[in-house]
């Protein structure tokens, strides 16, 4: 283990090729493409960075600069003196940490000189994004959030109504953004269906502390990757990027507060505060 | 003794569940939610024990997030897998959620029922406990490639 930490492994650099436009805007298209791909499903600036300079220059660029934005990013390439920028715009589509793997996975065989640009091409093209059976995503975040609450200190019968509160909000989530809604008018409507249901157990007087499952069953809406990037964004140089990531999550939370709050006025039970 | 080993017990299993739970929404291969569910377990009931000996809440996270962080570089350089695939999951517990909402709901009611200071002091209270703690969370992932690694890439 300790051996691990003390070798960093040095990139393998890619002698100075001689290499022609067309190859050049190849190259400069292939790692725009991979950043987009890292961007668009939730990797921090840092990583995106890293990865398609890495992957520019193992591909024989001589250096390649980004400049990322929250929804483009800007990529020159630079070769022998010529200069090829490409702009391309980024559309969120949902966190997916198998996507960012496998691009990382790419770029380090890239920089091994195990493939070559077409390959790469070829395998970026082929990705498609692993999505977990949602029937099992739905009992699994039903029961997370069900042991916040027994962390929070309920009992079994606060863990049951948690779970069902939950594990229908997350069915309506995954429906809604199925149907490509707005995320903040996804994470209100959720979470007036799951404060609504939880206020079944504050009405009838469920558990121990039937409050504790209004508080509960709404974490499935934290907006837990946006608000860990933000600030590591931050924290590593990129000022800008943090703070939209991080007013976006405020918004996100907001949206969830509306939802709550709306939910607590229709239907006459009060959970916070 | 006894009691304190029930109590990290309890904590770790109902803080391994999330961590799964919420890889699961990340999209995290299946091989690797595990290594998610050891982390998650492994960085609550840290974050436990430190309250135990009296570590105040934002102190205790740093320590637990920074440890996660930690294993999360061994575990990514042996997989070589970008290191937010572990860690961010396994601190998913720990992220401040109900506090986050306390603070939003407050600002709402402070508009819609008049201004009340018990009322302004909760929503003061919560959402600096929010920010410090999720800076402490954030931090203590970011430490190894700030202090140990400065720049070079780990993976």
């Amino acid at each position: 283990m300790l051996r691990s930490f003390r070798h960093s492994p040095e990139p393998v650099q890619a002698p100075v090729r001689i290499i022609s436009l067309e190859q050049q805007t190849e190259i400069c298209r292939v790692a725009v493409q991979a950043g987009r791909i890292m961007q668009q499903h939730g990797a921090e600036s840092k990583l995106i960075e890293e990865t398609t300079v890495r992957l520019g220059k193992a591909l024989g660029l001589e250096s390649v600069e980004l400049a990322i934005t929250a929804n483009a990013l800007i990529l020159t390439g630079l070769s022998q003196g010529r200069c090829i920028t490409t702009t391309r715009r980024v559309y969120d589509r949902g966190i997916n940490m198998h996507m960012v793997c496998e691009v990382q996975r790419i770029t380090i065989m890239a920089e091994k000189q195990l493939l070559g640009v077409d390959d790469v091409v070829k395998r970026l093209e082929r990705l498609r994004p692993f999505k977990h059976n949602r029937w099992l995503v739905v009992f699994m975040i039903g029961m997370s959030c069900a042991c916040f609450s027994r962390l929070f200190g309920g009992d079994w019968a606060v863990f049951a109504m948690t779970f069902v509160a939950s594990a229908v909000a997350m069915l309506f989530r995954q429906e809604m953004a199925h149907r490509h809604h707005n995320p903040i008018l996804n994470f209100g409507m959720t979470a007036f269906v799951a404060t609504s249901i939880a206020g079944l157990a504050v009405r009838y007087d469920i558990g121990n502390q039937p409050q504790t499952v209004m508080a509960a069953s709404v974490l499935l809406l934290v907006p837990g990757f946006p608000l860990i990037n933000a600030v590591s964004d931050m924290v590593k140089g990129h000022i800008s990027m943090g703070i939209s990531r991080w007013f976006f999550a405020s918004l996100l939370s907001l949206g969830v507060a509306m939802g709550i709050a709306f939910s607590m006025w229709a239907t006459g039970v009060s959970g916070w505060l | 003794m006894i009691e304190l080993f029930k109590l990290l017990l309890n904590d770790a299993l109902f803080s391994a569940v999330p961590a799964v739970g919420f890889a699961m929404v990340f999209n995290v291969p299946t091989r690797m939610l595990a290594f998610c569910a050891i982390g998650g377990a492994f960085a609550h009931s840290l974050r436990t024990l430190c309250i135990y000996w009296g570590v105040p809440l934002e102190w205790a996270t740093l320590v637990a997030s920074t440890s996660v962080g930690l294993i999360g570089v061994y575990w990514s350089r042996r997989y070589l897998i970008p290191r937010p695939v572990f860690t961010v999951a396994s601190i998913i517990p720990m992220i401040p959620g109900s506090y986050a909402f306390t603070t939003m709901v407050g600002i709402i009611s402070l508009y819609s029922n008049g201004f009340s200071e018990p009322l302004l002091a909760t929503i003061i209270e919560n959402g600096l406990r929010t920010m410090f703690i999720l800076m402490a969370l954030s931090f203590g992932l970011a430490i190894p490639s700030v202090v140990i690694y400065r720049g070079r890439p780990i993976v």
